[in-house]
């Protein structure tokens, strides 16, 4: 800052000259006024030898009043002016100051609430603070709970300190550093005897970053002057420390709040993806919910569909020689090899019951039977698997019916489950149970029959008619050979007309031409057990005869 | 010709605060003038044609837009260089200025530094 000159008060304008003016009318005195450099200022020089009075500002002339002896008064008035003069502006430099300062929190304030990230909140103080405050080197500390460790966020300049000699010393970073005060270190001789910092260092400065009464860590800085820092300086690092500590601690609490919900909604997603395993997230959708959690008690749908049932034959004489650990393998083995198998033909497990399995298929009918028939030459891969390991074979039987079927979430308030209500899981359920009867591994209904559109594809076989228990319809069963094996299959189709011819000849109670028929069938192919089933009835029925009321339909014996 | 900074505020630190923030300026030859309302300042732009006025928004009498609007847009004095100050909080009003025809708008407190480097850059001083 420069000092006021006399050609500063002296201006066209000014106060000073004015009133120099008055005087020199009212006193009728010449008047000239000099600077140093014998520029005039004011007024004019007389050739009259004048008297030379000095004008001092601090010590040091200024310039001079020339003129007679009335004059005299005006150098050390000017003096005074000039030194006013130079008080108001030492005043309005240190207010300035003031108001940069106040400048600069303000805009550090705004700067902080931009960013949510720690250590970018460190950098932006310490280069908040290397600004305001001139310094050699700065380092922000911050203590992390987590690791126990003193972090280095931020450092700028040179290095502050000397790594390893810090390490070796650790205790005297985390008394400055954790201390939670704020000072003006000039005796630095500890710190240098011990070779943390070097010894071109002469002044340190640090302050605390606190939040209510936890300290986070320190802002330090260091100079190469002696009493480089002042009392303003350290008010000013202060201020800063304590703006960006509430920052820090934020901006922690964020990470740590984000960190935590993320955990919380990957937890949720996990339950989410297993309660589909354990309720079929189809049936949810049959109910018109999109999740377990959207459902309640008394949510119900109705809805057409084919219910298929597959069964282990013997299991129980089977089970008798296992252990309870091989049995649930056993089972476990079956289930793994025919879950895939229904899904992939649009259709969803609804329950395993021991050694059964309910499946439910919402769409068309002909994925059932697609889906029966790839399951049967599944249990073939799977006996040829048993044989080789001299293993005996697995004999499962599959039955399956359409109809309307109300599913629903029951139960009461602490427990509930997904339940199916209705006569077509019954029927299912007997018509799987009739493949023992019947001895042919795979049965449909004529309901399922009549809503597949494209029945030239399959090889069928009916069957013949039952009486429902308990209603007054009769239902047809019929026989699907095309889950045998290929040459299985050739061997049945060559006899398939012959079959239902048969039948028909059964059912008009022609035993005779029956059993011709039956005969051939069986000569063609002796493992035909049905063919085998229904001959033996017919030789019986032909030497005994039919009993009362026969109409062929067979009454649905209870599964 | 000479050159004339006026600054108009009716707050007395904040004419101070100016003028010690272009002090060096002021060594450099350039003139500093000063009003303490509208009226005042609308007169000295008249009379003395300075080359650049900071201009306090929020004033008795007459307001800085007012002064600022009769400068450019009646008078068309297109040589003032107006710079509008106004405390934050009514950063709306940066349009109101601007279309008073202000050629610059800051807040209050100012950045001394931009506030100087400014000054320089009208008056043509470096």
């Amino acid at each position: 800052m420069a000092q006021p000159t006399l050609k500063s008060i002296l201006g066209k304008r000014s106060e000073t000259t004015a009133w120099l003016q008055s005087w020199s009318e009212m006193t009728k005195s010449a008047i000239a006024i000099e600077d140093n450099q014998k520029n005039v200022l004011f007024g004019t020089l007389s050739s009259n030898e004048t008297q030379a009075y000095p004008v001092i500002l601090d010590g040091e002339i200024a310039g001079y009043v020339k003129g007679d002896s009335n004059t005299s008064i005006i150098a050390p008035l000017l003096s005074l002016v000039l030194q006013k003069e130079a008080e108001r502006k030492k005043l309005g430099t240190e207010v300035l100051n003031l108001y940069q300062e106040l400048n600069v929190i303000y805009n550090f304030s705004e700067k902080l609430t931009e960013t949510i990230d720690p250590d970018v909140i460190a950098q932006l103080t310490l280069e908040q603070a290397m600004h305001s405050i001139p310094s050699h080197s700065g380092v922000i500390v911050l203590w992390d709970e987590v690791s126990r460790q003193l972090l280095v966020p931020a450092t700028s300049g040179d290095t502050l300190f000397n790594e390893e000699r810090l390490r070796a010393n650790s205790g005297i970073l985390l008394k400055i550093g954790l201390s939670g005060q704020s000072e003006i270190l000039s005796d630095l001789s500890v710190l240098k005897d011990k070779g943390i910092i070097e010894s071109d260092v002469h002044s340190l400065i640090y302050a605390a970053m606190k939040v209510k009464q936890r300290i986070l860590g320190a802002i330090i800085m260091a100079g190469k002057e002696t009493e480089q820092y002042t009392a303003a300086h350290l008010k000013l690092l202060v201020t800063l420390a304590l703006q960006s500590s509430t920052a820090i601690e934020s901006a922690f609490l964020y990470e740590k709040n984000i960190r935590e919900v993320r955990e919380r909604e990957e937890a949720i997603l996990r339950i989410h993806e297993v309660t589909k395993k354990f309720v079929p997230n189809e049936f949810i959708r049959l109910l018109g919910k999109d999740s377990l959690t959207d459902v309640k008690l008394g949510d119900q749908a109705e809805r057409i569909v084919t219910v298929l049932f597959t069964d282990i034959r013997d299991f129980t004489s089977l089970s008798e020689n296992m252990t309870p650990d091989e049995n649930f393998r056993f089972v476990s083995s079956f289930n793994e090899r025919l879950g895939p198998i229904i899904r992939s033909h649009q259709g969803f497990i609804n329950q395993y019951l021991g050694d059964s399995i309910m499946a439910i298929f919402p769409r068309h009918p002909e994925d059932a039977l697609n889906a029966a028939i790839a399951m049967q030459k599944a249990v073939h891969e799977l006996n040829l698997e048993r044989k080789s390991k001299g293993l005996p074979p697995i004999k499962a039987g599959i039955g399956m019916h359409t109809g309307p079927l109300i599913m629903g979430i029951t139960g009461d308030e602490h427990r509930m489950d997904a339940a199916t209500i209705s006569d077509t899981v019954n029927t299912a359920a007997r018509i799987e149970s009739l493949t023992k009867y019947y001895k042919s591994p795979l049965l449909l209904s004529s309901e399922t029959l009549n809503h597949i559109p494209n029945q030239n594809e399959y090889h069928l076989r009916n069957l013949g008619k039952v009486q429902l228990k308990g209603k007054n319809n009769l239902l047809s069963i019929i026989d699907c050979i095309d889950g045998y094996p290929d040459a299985e299959i050739q061997r049945k189709a060559k006899t398939l007309s012959q079959f239902n011819l048969s039948m028909n000849n059964y059912f008009d109670q022609d035993f005779e031409n029956a059993i011709k028929g039956f005969q051939a069938i069986v000569a063609n192919d002796p493992e035909d057990r049905t063919a085998c089933f229904f001959m033996d009835n017919a030789l019986k029925f032909l030497k005994h005869g039919v009993p009362e009321n026969w109409s062929g339909a067979q009454e649905m014996l209870s599964k | 010709m000479e050159q004339k900074i006026l600054i108009v505020d009716d707050e007395a630190h904040i004419r101070m605060l100016i003028e010690q923030t272009l002090e060096e300026l002021e060594d450099e030859g350039v003139e500093f003038l000063s009003a303490e309302n509208g009226e005042i300042a609308l007169d000295i732009i008249q009379k003395e044609k300075p080359q650049l006025v900071f201009l306090d928004v929020m004033m008795p009498k007459m307001n800085g837009m007012e002064v600022c609007r009769r400068v450019k847009k009646e008078l068309g004095m297109d040589k003032v260089f107006i710079v509008l100050l106004t405390a934050k909080g009514q950063e709306t009003d940066r349009q109101k200025g601007l279309d008073v025809g202000a050629d610059v708008y800051m807040t209050k407190p100012f950045d001394p530094e931009v506030l100087l480097g400014k000054a320089r850059e009208v008056l043509g001083i470096e």
